[in-house]
């Protein structure tokens, strides 16, 4: 056993509103730089919808991620001799069109236009050549299904739907989209890391942040093909690639990111988790249908002392083990099971998790009534709006079950709470419906909890970095005690 | 020998001796400038034959034309024309560093050596024997470079072209050489000409690493086969040369095409307008 920590992330889409305050906090605090323009490395998608850049899900095209072959576990989109012949030309490289153009827009010219008959406007101008441009598409055009008869029918989450199902999603009247907020995933098992052919990037030690070193990086590019969530961003101006940070200097200062801080939903849960490295390799060369308990399998529970023992052989300190055990995301993760990662089926093991979301409620009329209660209790999960393959496509390889029991569980807390505080619900109806979805009342209540009223302290369970015994392997912190500077900057006076 | 005696021949000597000395630079420069198109009692080759031609002409006339004799020529000097038409047209070119004082040089040096019963400077004696099948190949290996000039000199495909080596031809930076044969007069004079090219950019390349007997004589087998058999090469095979060019160039992006054909183009692009195709 390898026991490494992980700072990993939980997204509730069940409470994302799609405000997009996360992208903006964090366009404003790192990306508002020349050569970073067209980048998002928080960015909030409509599902359905083809996100972006457009289309990242088809790896049938852009071949990211990881497939096993001939039983070993190798990189789509590059491998060592194939980095040799194609380091001047990536083929799986995205275009500037697949991502947009950046553009501003030219307000000068509403003050200083010429007197005419109308009324002057301010032209968009791309901000990577200054011309004149034609807005074509944005980083998030098909918002709230914006053009949908072209975006949102070719989601390649829709793979396996029937014609019926398809159909359904967008019937007016039953129309049905929600959020899907995407940062990096700090993988176990990061394929950007994998493809770079300068080493320049690397998993932290002691938080598992995926990270470029900007002086080792030349540029190659290989980690923007290689990532199948397309997290990898090519700043044209320095010549290098970026991408999310998690906020690493405020989390080394007790922040959370600026994403989760500023998130209007309280939807971002943030902790560490235990892994066992050891194991990485073997479970992310599973079938499809074991990737999603296999990455479970992998998360050790903090608790156990066998665990906790070969944590501090790793080095681990004790105050992020005790982190550990506050975790709010191995709750959701590893005890409810309510928290799935995003297509596990790229097996880079990535360590956001996403609380699946729940769709209105489907009502049928009979006899001119409304009916939106059957004797199935949970009739309104496999036959709702956001049909169930879908979900199973983003959360599950495909596979229903996970999404299904994440569901079952969340509308039988609803139902619960609803039956401790409305009380129009029979309790026993409720606790038949906890039983049937695996769940005890005090988790019923605990996973209200922390979904509704949880506190900043409760959703951020920042462990310490101890940057200060960190920075000790570098430089001595005493070296200067004592000694003499250069002197004042501005030196004392005496007098007036 | 007595000390007086001695005294005497080494006076002497010393008194021959600037003229003894200029009598070799001039020696030496015909060697390298003029030996290319005349000799002293070697026949005639592009140039007269320069055996008496101090005797033929007044000396001031010849000083005048040694130095500068397209102005003669332009003068309109009856004598000068009709060397011109002798030489087939080709006139003789302003030699560098023929000064008034080299030009009365050379011309002592011509008198001197014009009464000598064989001149050191009466020219290759170039064999007369037909050439053979096999010297044209040899020849011809010789020019493609197949063969390497035993000096290091490059080998004439590099700069020449010639009618019969077939394919893409040759080098264009100097001239067409399939009809040098006749041009410069035949076996002797172009045998003449290879020794010691005159020719500014020739001279500087060959001037280190001259062709040699043995390589000039199947050089001299291949132009003439070359001069009887073929047609210079026309502007036809350059424009052959272009087009297959470009046809390589094209074949060339075909192949990365084809290598790379799974590359991405588009996606966004490809995916709105194939929507707009289904919706019309």
């Amino acid at each position: 056993m390898n026991v490494r920590s992980q700072v990993s992330m939980v997204f509730h889409l069940d409470k994302c509103i799609g405000c997009h305050t996360c992208s903006i906090a964090c366009k404003n605090l790192w990306t508002d730089r020349r050569g970073t323009e067209y980048m998002w490395w928080n960015n909030v998608e409509t599902k359905p919808g083809t996100g972006f850049p457009t289309k990242w899900e088809d790896q049938e095209k852009y071949h990211g991620g990881w497939e096993v072959k001939n039983g070993k576990l190798q990189l789509k989109s590059t491998s060592k001799a194939q980095t040799i012949f194609n380091i001047y030309h990536n083929p799986s490289m995205p275009t500037m069109d697949d991502y947009y153009e950046p553009w501003t827009y030219d307000y000068q010219h509403l003050f200083n236009a010429p007197e005419g008959t109308d009324q002057p406007t301010a032209r968009p101008i791309s901000m990577v050549t200054g011309e004149l441009i034609q807005i074509e598409a944005g980083p998030n055009w098909d918002d709230d299904l914006g053009g949908s008869p072209v975006y949102a029918e070719n989601d390649p989450n829709l793979k396996g739907l029937t014609p019926d199902q398809r159909a359904q999603l967008v019937a007016v009247e039953r129309l049905v989209f929600f959020y899907f907020p995407r940062i990096c995933n700090h993988c176990l098992n990061p394929a950007c890391v994998a493809s770079c052919p300068s080493g320049a990037l690397y998993k932290r030690g002691e938080d598992g942040i995926v990270l470029v070193d900007q002086k080792r990086c030349r540029g190659w590019r290989m980690c923007v093909a290689a990532c199948p969530y397309k997290k990898m961003f090519y700043n044209w101006n320095t010549g290098k690639s970026e991408k999310c940070i998690l906020c690493y200097p405020r989390l080394e200062t007790g922040q959370a990111p600026a994403c989760f801080h500023s998130c209007v939903g309280r939807i971002r849960y943030l902790g560490v988790m235990l892994y066992d490295a050891s194991k990485i390799e073997e479970m992310a060369s599973l079938p499809d249908e074991d990737l999603v308990e296999a990455q479970r399998s992998l998360v050790l529970d903090p608790n156990d002392p066998e665990v906790v023992a070969a944590a501090r052989k790793s080095g681990i300190h004790e105050s992020v083990i005790e982190s550990a055990q506050r975790s709010p995301v191995y709750q959701f993760v590893k005890v409810w099971k309510i928290a799935l990662p995003p297509h596990i089926e790229y097996r880079t093991m990535p360590m956001l998790f996403y609380v699946p979301p729940m769709s209105p409620v489907m009502s049928n009329v009979a006899d001119g009534t409304i009916h939106h209660v059957s004797d199935n209790l949970f009739h309104d999960i496999d036959e709702s709006r956001v049909p169930l393959k879908f979900l199973a496509n983003l959360f599950g390889a495909g596979h229903e079950e996970f999404v299904r029991y994440a569901l079952r569980k969340q509308k039988a807390v609803r139902w619960y709470r609803r039956a401790v505080t409305v009380g129009d619900v029979e309790m026993a109806t409720a606790e038949r419906m906890l039983r049937e979805a695996d769940c005890s009342p005090e988790q019923a209540e605990a996973i209200y909890r922390l979904t509704s009223l949880c506190t900043f302290d409760d959703r951020f369970v920042i462990p310490p970095m101890h940057r200060e015994e960190a920075i000790q392997m570098m430089e001595d912190p005493l070296e200067h005690k004592q000694g003499v500077g250069f002197g004042f900057l501005s030196g004392p006076r005496r007098g007036m | 020998m007595s000390p007086q005696r001695r005294l005497l021949i080494a006076v002497l000597l010393a008194l021959a001796l600037p003229r003894f000395a200029a009598a070799q630079v001039a020696n030496d420069f015909f060697q390298q400038n003029c030996s290319t198109c005349h000799t002293i009692g070697g026949g005639r080759l592009v140039g007269p034959d320069l055996k008496d031609a101090v005797q033929q002409k007044d000396r001031e006339w010849l000083e005048h034309f040694i130095q500068d004799p397209e102005a003669v020529l332009n003068s309109g000097d009856p004598y000068a024309l009709q060397l011109k038409k002798d030489a087939n047209g080709i006139v003789m070119p302003k030699m560098p560093g023929v000064t008034p004082q080299m030009a009365e040089e050379l011309l002592n040096m011509i008198e001197v050596q014009s009464k000598l019963p064989k001149s050191s400077l009466a020219g290759v004696t170039v064999s007369e024997q037909p050439f053979t099948a096999n010297d044209v190949l040899t020849g011809r290996e010789i020019f493609l470079g197949k063969h390497k000039l035993s000096q290091g000199g490059p080998p004439c495909v590099s700069c020449h072209t010639l009618g019969s080596i077939g394919g893409l031809g040759g080098g264009r930076l100097g001239p067409d050489l399939t009809l040098v044969y006749k041009r410069l007069g035949g076996r002797k004079s172009l045998g003449a000409w290879l020794t010691a090219p005159a020719t500014p950019t020739m001279q500087s390349v060959f001037r280190n690493h001259s062709l040699q007997s043995a390589e000039i004589l199947p050089l001299l087998a291949v132009f003439e086969d070359s001069s009887q058999q073929s047609q210079p090469a026309n502007a036809n095979s350059q424009i052959k040369f272009s087009l297959a060019g470009i046809a390589g160039a094209l074949l060339g992006l075909a192949f990365m095409g084809w290598v790379w054909r799974g590359r991405i183009r588009t996606v966004r692009r490809a995916l709105v307008s194939g929507a707009q195709r289904g919706a019309a």
